[in-house]
C-alpha cells in the first residue's frame, strides 16, 4: 500500500491505453458501414462506442487477462505494467499516426514483454505463452478470415448476382447494422477486458487486492467508459485505410467482410482461441476483396498493414523495455513512473494538437 | 500433448468460423433474394409465388436472427 500514488499512475495510463485502444481500433466494427455508406460516420462511431461500452459488462472472465502465461506474474510490478502500457501506447500511436490497423492486444502483449525482459531478464518472459497466445493466432486470424470471407462473398454473388442492384444494396446496407452491432459488442468484451485485467494486475502488485479478489466495479465502469470515449473519438486515419483504402468495397462485400469477421471472433470466444479482432477483419475484408478479382485488393497497402502486424510485438516490446529503463535510471517507486508519466502526457497533447492538422499516411498508395 | 489440444482446438475454429461465416452470408442473402422476387411476383399479379417467396424470405431470416442470438449467446457465456 506503500505506493498508492504509482498505482493510480498505472490506473491512468491503462485507462489512457483502452481509450487509445478504442480510437485505434473503431475502424474494425464501422468501416466498411461508413465505406458503404450502410451508416453515417458519426452514428456509425457512436452505435459502435455504445456497443463497446455494453460489450465491456457482458463479461468479467479476468482469468483470461492479457498478460497471464505471457510474463512470470510472480515478478510483476506496478513499474513493469506502467512500462508496458507506455510502450502498447506509443505503438498504438505511431499506428494510427499512419493509418494502419495493428492489434491492441498484441501492443499490449509486447509492451508488457519488453518491460518484463528489461526488469527481470529473459526467465520473466514465457516463450511458450507468446507462441501460443501471439504468433499462432496471427498466422490463423488473417488466413481464415480471408478464406472465410472469399467464400462468403462468393455464395453471396451466386444468390444475389441476377437481381437488380437497387434493393440488393438496400438489403446488405440493412444487414451491415446487424454485423456491425455484432462486431462493436465482441470489441467491447474482448478488448475492454485486457484493461480490466491490466489494472486488476496491478492492484494485485500493488498489494491493495488479493489475487482471488472480484474485479471491482470501479475498474469496470471505468475500463468500460474509457474504451468507449475512444471508440467514439474515432481514428479515422484507420478507418479510411480499411474502409476504401485496402479495396473498393461494394455492400455485399462490406456485410460479408462484417459477418465473416463477426462469425470469426466469436467462434474463437467459442473455443477459446485468442484472435485478434484487427487480424480478423483485416483479413475478411482482403479475402471479400480477393474473391471478386484478385487485382481489386491494393496489395500495397495489404503489405503494409502485414509488416505493421509484424513489427507490433518487437516494437511494442522495444518501447516498453525502453520506458522501464528509463523509469528504472530515474527509480522504480516514485520518481520514474511520475517523471515519464508526466513526460507521456505532454507527447499525448502533442500528438492530439497535430491531430487536426493531418499527417502523411503511409498506406497510401502513388 | 499440447500440440494435439492446440489442433483440436485449431480445427474446431476452422470449422465452426466457416460454417457460421458462410452461413449468416448466404442467409441473408437468401432474405434478399426471396424478398425481391415476392415483390416482382406480387407486382406480375403472382399471390400464390409472392406468398411462397415471402415464405421463404421469412424462414431464411429467422434462421439468420437464430445465428446472431446464438453470436450473442457465445458472448455471454464467455
Amino acid at each position: 500500500m506503500a505506493h498508492d500514488f504509482v498505482l493510480w499512475i498505472v490506473v491512468g495510463t491503462a485507462l489512457a491505453f483502452d481509450f487509445t485502444n478504442g480510437f485505434h481500433d473503431t475502424a474494425n466494427s464501422v468501416a466498411t458501414s461508413i465505406s458503404t455508406r450502410a451508416l453515417s460516420p458519426r452514428l456509425a462511431v457512436a452505435l459502435a462506442a455504445v456497443l463497446n461500452f455494453a460489450g465491456a459488462f457482458i463479461s468479467l472472465e479476468v482469468a483470461a487477462t492479457i498478460a497471464t502465461g505471457i510474463v512470470d506474474a510472480a515478478v510483476v510490478t506496478p513499474a513493469i505494467v506502467f512500462a508496458g502500457l507506455v510502450g502498447a501506447i506509443a505503438w498504438n500511436l505511431a499506428t494510427w499516426y499512419f493509418g494502419l490497423p495493428s492489434s491492441s492486444s498484441h501492443a499490449l502483449i509486447g509492451g508488457v514483454v519488453g518491460s518484463a525482459f528489461a526488469a527481470e531478464g529473459s526467465e520473466a518472459v514465457l516463450g511458450s505463452g507468446i507462441v501460443d497466445k501471439v504468433v499462432v493466432p496471427a498466422l490463423v486470424a488473417p488466413l481464415l478470415a480471408f478464406l472465410v470471407g472469399g467464400i462468403a462473398i462468393l455464395v453471396a454473388y451466386r444468390i444475389v448476382g441476377r437481381q437488380r442492384p437497387g434493393p440488393v444494396v438496400r438489403g446488405f446496407r440493412l444487414g451491415q447494422l446487424v454485423s456491425a452491432s455484432l462486431l462493436a459488442l465482441s470489441h467491447g468484451t474482448n478488448d475492454a477486458q485486457k484493461t480490466m485485467g491490466i489494472i486488476f494486475l496491478a492492484l494485485v502488485a500493488n498489494g491493495t487486492l488479493a489475487a482471488d479478489a472480484d474485479v471491482p466495479t470501479w475498474v469496470v465502469i471505468s475500463a468500460a467508459a474509457a474504451i468507449a470515449l475512444g471508440t467514439y473519438a474515432g481514428g479515422w486515419r484507420i478507418i479510411r485505410t480499411m474502409g476504401s483504402r485496402i479495396i473498393k468495397m461494394d455492400p455485399a462485400q462490406g456485410f460479408a467482410a462484417q459477418g465473416v469477421g463477426a462469425a470469426v471472433i466469436m467462434a474463437a470466444s467459442h473455443v477459446g482461441f485468442p484472435l485478434s479482432t484487427t487480424h480478423v477483419i483485416s483479413g475478411a475484408i482482403m479475402g471479400t476483396g480477393a474473391a471478386k478479382r484478385v487485382s481489386a485488393v491494393r496489395w500495397g497497402v495489404a503489405g503494409n498493414i502485414i509488416t505493421a502486424w509484424v513489427l507490433t510485438l518487437p516494437a511494442a516490446a522495444l518501447a516498453g523495455g525502453a520506458t522501464y529503463a528509463v523509469v528504472a535510471v530515474l527509480g522504480t517507486e516514485d520518481v520514474g513512473p511520475i517523471t515519464v508519466s508526466g513526460l507521456l502526457l505532454i507527447a499525448l497533447a502533442i500528438v492530439l494538437g497535430r491531430r487536426l492538422v493531418g499527417g502523411r499516411t503511409l498506406t497510401a498508395e502513388g | 500433448m499440447v500440440l494435439a489440444v492446440e489442433l483440436n482446438l485449431l480445427w474446431q475454429l476452422i470449422w465452426s468460423s466457416t460454417l457460421a461465416g458462410v452461413g449468416i452470408s448466404a442467409l441473408f442473402s437468401l432474405v434478399i433474394l426471396s424478398v425481391a422476387r415476392a415483390g416482382e411476383a406480387r407486382r406480375a399479379g403472382q399471390g400464390g409465388g409472392a406468398a411462397a417467396h415471402f415464405a421463404l424470405a421469412a424462414i431464411a431470416f429467422a434462421l439468420f436472427a437464430a445465428g446472431v442470438v446464438l453470436g450473442v449467446q457465445t458472448l455471454l457465456d464467455k
